[in-house]
């Protein structure tokens, strides 16, 4: 038999009653189990294709009474899905019906609202549980080297005999081991600006207190009195850590100009121009009884007007 | 409704036992891990079987113990005795589950109540005395195989035989008999449990529904009264297990082996080659001057013993 | 009685973004159609293996990355990022040694995964191809576990990987070129682990991805084969869809899996023998676990000498992967239902067994290696 075709009309053996409206196919066999008539308005009745004698281009014919046929429960639209709605592989291939309404039961299982909710937030909380324990441990390992710890051991970087003029920047250059995780330990080159300072820049620098350097844990590393002349000043630019240089300004005098932005600072380490957002860093420093000049190496973020230690 | 033949105790054995363990293991596996973490739990060697029989409980739960006291060393640890706690309130529930399931739809009974508790203790019990049994036997099955194979192959004829094939065919040998026994007194055992089931069938009143029915019965067993408290309890227990987690974990390896231990990366101090000068001129000149003193002491005994010779003739060695 | 929820009278700024995309997207009927595949016989626990290998590989993505946030690939750092990784950075040991059990993991339920499509006739018509390229997924999972083993660059892994490519060196006509083209050079060093690495890193997972897809497309478009027996009306009685039950017990298989694997990392956390050096020493090379059953295999006299190498090593597997190849093409008959296959049935039981024995004597053969 010929499949039936949607809009066909359907008729009884007594009269015509309607056309088909839905086709109903049965998802293991991929058959055609049921059509669906549409009454002309007097609702829809689902009819098993048993009761189809015979099926012509146009016309289904069936072996009931239209009497029978009213008789039957009203088609129940939704315990049934449409062919988009489900993956049934290769209906295509034999349901030739004209495009429609190709219709398919819903299984029984799934027609329980509670339990497609239930299973449906069930796998979503679960699926979160298990991502959850490994979130932390994978947030600290990838965080392991951002904020290593100071090392604030002292360097001997030279003599002050090198110092013959006060309130003159003196550079004064180092090299300073690194041991960067599984890296073999390296050496990097660096320098600072050593002043002999008169008492007026030396004021100027600590304006009546003595400078605290503290550790991460608010513990005072060393300070600075404010009686000792020298003063060291990081080699890097307060601005955006360019080195800078000790020079003759036109109108200035003697100053410390940064060739990268031109920020020029005084022999007290102050922002007489320039974009500089801060003074001079300046370091911990200690001269032993020979001269020997010690520093503390720290590195401060650049472009920030607060002194923030990074190294 | 599908007329069945009923089934045999080894099927409804098997589909209990198996479906349960697999309902818990998970929920019991959580609680392992996390007990790992803190350090709890120490396993040994025979780590596959002793972690299996925890978790293949219900039948162990009573059986461990046992076992344990006659000789067995899986592992240590407080960790482990909690472990074993647990499992006895998530094996009764999986017993319920999976029972209530069974009798629906392969027995077409309505499940009694408490079956869950009832199969539970009853199949502790039957574990706790038939597995120590099985230990035991397959334990000296195992044995005397192997010690037999052994000497079997400790013969003359067999003396060219290569290492690997030898060891290769002494595994099938011992392997095979040790194998066969075994699986002989499991499905004995599972039989047994299997019969426990079917003692509680009998009591049990036929289910009127069809078959879809039935299916949909035990399909929305799973489905919990109330859905929200049930989801939001399990987000919160697993939060409250994952933040544990977190804490317990170790942030390096624990207990690594002592037959590898990776070179320990000393910080050598830098070395400063004008320290190293200045050092080693001042241990020169420290030298340069012990020498001088040792020359004016010899000088000064020299003179003392010209002094000394002139009145005693006596030669004093200077020490060197 | 409707099957959708009924609506609130404001919809949420979420339900507004999605009416958005469905409008342009039709976002609502492509995830009916991913989602509602009816599953005949019902959702099972015998199907999860394809999702959870799924869940594997994307663990196992993961963690690779994050490895790669410290190790590097050269020889003279390997070891020693390995080390930092393991000793060093927080939780390190743990990412690393869930890595190293997620591989063994894979494994496993590749082998569960091709067994349970072999006992229920999952291959034959019309799923054909969709085996086929399951073959060379297997192939991939087992080049990952090759190649990732060499990375830490330490004793084991070394030699794993010196013993490994000699053996496809024994292959005729291409042997040497491949074996060559492995190591880049006649002897395993930098130019290796920088083959390696990349075919670990970039390759494989590209491969994979690309073809798990077609994996994917081919299985949805043949639909699932379901359980091989049960009477229709059973059948109709239990089917229900993909999601969500059966989701929901894939989900469950992906937890207990994913436990099971952090427990491993506990139990046994990755240690490294010593850094990688061309004179082994005292130390017996061995590849990892799932490799131990063909190595134990060469080590038989039938396998002796040069042709028996290539017998052994691949004649013989590489006849067993052509028959597995052949085999939906081999095995016309329609049963599926293992039962009523017994060579399919007893053959199934033989390979698996004898893996198991050549696998666990090679364990037994360490003892008497000295």
């Amino acid at each position: 038999m010929t499949q039936p075709k949607l809009k066909s009309k359907v008729r009884c053996k007594d009269r015509e009653i309607g056309e088909v409206s839905k086709v109903i196919v049965d998802p293991l066999s991929h058959e055609i189990s049921h059509i669906v008539v549409s009454m002309n308005g007097s609702g829809e009745r689902q009819v098993p294709m048993g009761q189809v004698e015979s099926v012509t281009d146009d016309l289904v014919a069936l072996r009931t009474l239209s009497a029978e046929l009213l008789a039957l429960p009203p088609f129940k639209r939704d315990d049934y899905v449409t062919t988009h709605e489900v993956e049934i592989a290769h209906l295509e291939e034999k349901v030739h019906v004209a495009p429609g309404e190709v219709l398919v039961p819903l299984p029984e299982l799934e027609k329980s609202v509670k339990r497609r909710t239930f299973f449906m937030n069930l796998t979503h909380v679960i699926g979160f549980l298990i991502g959850l324990p490994i979130a932390f441990p994978v947030l600290r390992y990838l965080m392991k080297p951002m904020y290593a710890p100071f090392d604030n051991s002292w360097l001997k970087i030279g003599n002050v005999s090198k110092i013959k003029q006060e309130d003159v920047g003196v550079q004064f250059k180092y090299k300073r081991t690194v041991k960067e995780a599984y890296m073999p330990e390296a050496e990097i080159e660096k320098n600072v600006w050593i002043l002999k300072a008169t008492p007026a820049v030396l004021d100027k620098v600590y304006q009546g207190k003595d400078m605290e350097f503290r550790d991460a844990a608010g513990k005072t590393v060393w300070t600075n009195k404010k009686d000792m002349p020298y003063v060291a000043f990081s080699g890097k630019c307060p601005h955006l850590g360019c080195g800078y240089k000790w020079r003759q300004h036109k109108l200035l005098g003697q100053v410390f100009l940064c060739p990268c932005h031109l920020s020029i600072y005084d022999a007290a380490g102050k922002v007489l121009d320039g974009p500089a957002p801060r003074p001079l860093d300046a370091l911990p420093i200690k001269v032993s009884a020979g001269g020997d000049v010690e520093i503390i190496d720290m590195e401060f973020k650049a472009g920030t007007k607060t002194q923030i230690r990074i190294i | 409704m599908t007329d069945r033949a009923p089934l045999s105790p080894l099927k409804l054995g098997l589909n209990v036992l198996w479906s349960a363990f697999w309902t818990g293991f998970p929920i019991k596996l959580a609680f392992a891990l996390l007990f790992m973490a803190l350090g709890m739990i120490h396993f040994e060697a025979r780590l596959g079987l002793g972690f299996v029989m925890v978790l293949a409980s219900p039948i162990t739960v009573f059986a461990m113990p046992i076992l344990m006291m006659l000789g067995s060393h899986f592992g240590e640890g407080a960790g482990l005795g909690l472990l074993f706690l647990l499992c006895i309130p998530i094996d009764i529930w999986a017993m319920g589950v999976v029972a209530k399931t069974l009798f629906l739809e392969r027995l077409h009974l309505e499940p009694p109540d408490g079956i869950g508790f009832s199969l539970w203790w009853k199949s502790a019990v039957t574990g706790a005395l038939y597995l120590p049994v099985l230990w035991m036997i397959v334990s000296t099955v195992t044995e005397t195989a192997i010690a037999i194979s052994h000497s079997i192959f400790e013969l003359e004829i067999f003396h060219g035989l290569p290492v690997a094939e030898k060891i290769s065919i002494e595994l099938t040998l011992w392997g095979g008999v040790s194998a066969t026994v075994l699986i002989i007194l499991l499905v004995v055992g599972v039989s047994l449990i299997g019969r426990l089931v079917r003692s509680a069938a009998q009591n049990a009143a036929p289910a009127s529904d069809n078959y879809q029915r039935l299916v949909t019965r035990w399909d929305l067993m799973r489905v919990p009264a109330d859905q929200g408290l049930m989801l939001t309890a399990m987000t919160g227990a697993g939060v409250v297990l994952s933040v544990l987690f977190w804490a317990a974990l170790p942030a390096s390896t624990p207990h690594p082996h002592e037959c590898c231990k990776p070179l320990e990366v000393k910080r050598q101090p830098p070395f400063k080659p004008i320290d190293a000068l200045n050092r080693g001129e001042r241990t020169l000149a420290q030298l340069a001057a012990q020498v001088e003193a040792i020359e004016k002491q010899r000088a000064e005994e020299e003179a003392a013993k010209d002094k000394h010779k002139s009145g005693k003739g006596k030669s004093a060695e200077p020490k060197p | 009685m409707q099957p959708a929820p009924t609506t609130s009278p404001e919809p949420t700024v979420l339900e507004k973004v999605i009416a958005f995309v469905d409008e342009r997207v039709g976002l609502k009927t492509i995830q009916a159609k991913m989602l509602n595949e009816p599953v005949p016989g019902g959702s099972r626990w015998a199907y999860i293996f394809g999702s959870v290998l799924l869940f594997i590989f994307i663990m196992q993505a993961v963690t690779g990355i994050l490895l790669m946030f410290y190790y590097v690939p050269t020889a003279d750092h390997a070891y020693a990022s390995t080390q930092y990784i393991i000793h060093d950075v927080d939780y390190g040991w743990f990412l690393l040694s869930y890595h190293f059990w997620g591989s063994s993991a894979m494994v496993v339920c590749v082998f569960a995964h091709m067994s349970q499509v072999f006992l229920w006739g999952a291959y034959k018509k019309p799923r054909e191809m969709i085996w086929l390229v399951g073959l060379a997924l297997f192939g991939i999972v087992m080049g990952f576990g090759f190649t990732g083993y060499l990375l830490p660059w330490d004793q084991r892994a070394y030699w794993a990987t010196t013993v490994g490519v000699e053996i496809m060196d024994k292959t005729p006509l291409l042997g040497d070129f491949m074996a060559r083209f492995l190591k880049g050079g006649p002897t395993p060093g930098q130019m290796t682990l920088s083959r390696f690495f990349v075919i670990h890193v970039m390759i494989l997972p590209a491969a994979l991805m690309g073809l798990a897809g077609l994996h994917l497309f081919l299985f949805r478009t043949a639909g699932p084969a379901g359980p091989f027996r049960g009477t229709p009306e059973e059948l109709k009685a239990k089917t229900d869809y993909f999601f969500p039950r059966q989701v929901w017990k894939d989900i469950v298989g992906m937890v207990t899996v994913f436990l099971g694997i952090c427990t491993l990392a506990f139990w046994e956390p990755v240690v490294l023998l010593e850094e990688a050096t061309p004179d082994p020493g005292d130390y017996h090379p061995e590849p990892e676990w799932y490799f131990l059953f063909l190595f134990q295999l060469l080590r038989l006299k039938i396998f002796s000498g040069e042709f028996g190498q290539f017998l052994g090593a691949i004649a013989l597997p590489g006849a067993f992967m052509a028959l597995l190849a052949a085999l939906p093409f081999i095995d016309r008959d329609p049963e599926r239902n293992i039962f009523k296959r017994p060579v399919a049935l007893i053959g199934w039981i033989v390979v698996m067994t004898t893996i198991l024995i050549f696998t666990v004597s090679a364990i037994i053969n360490r003892e008497f290696l000295d």
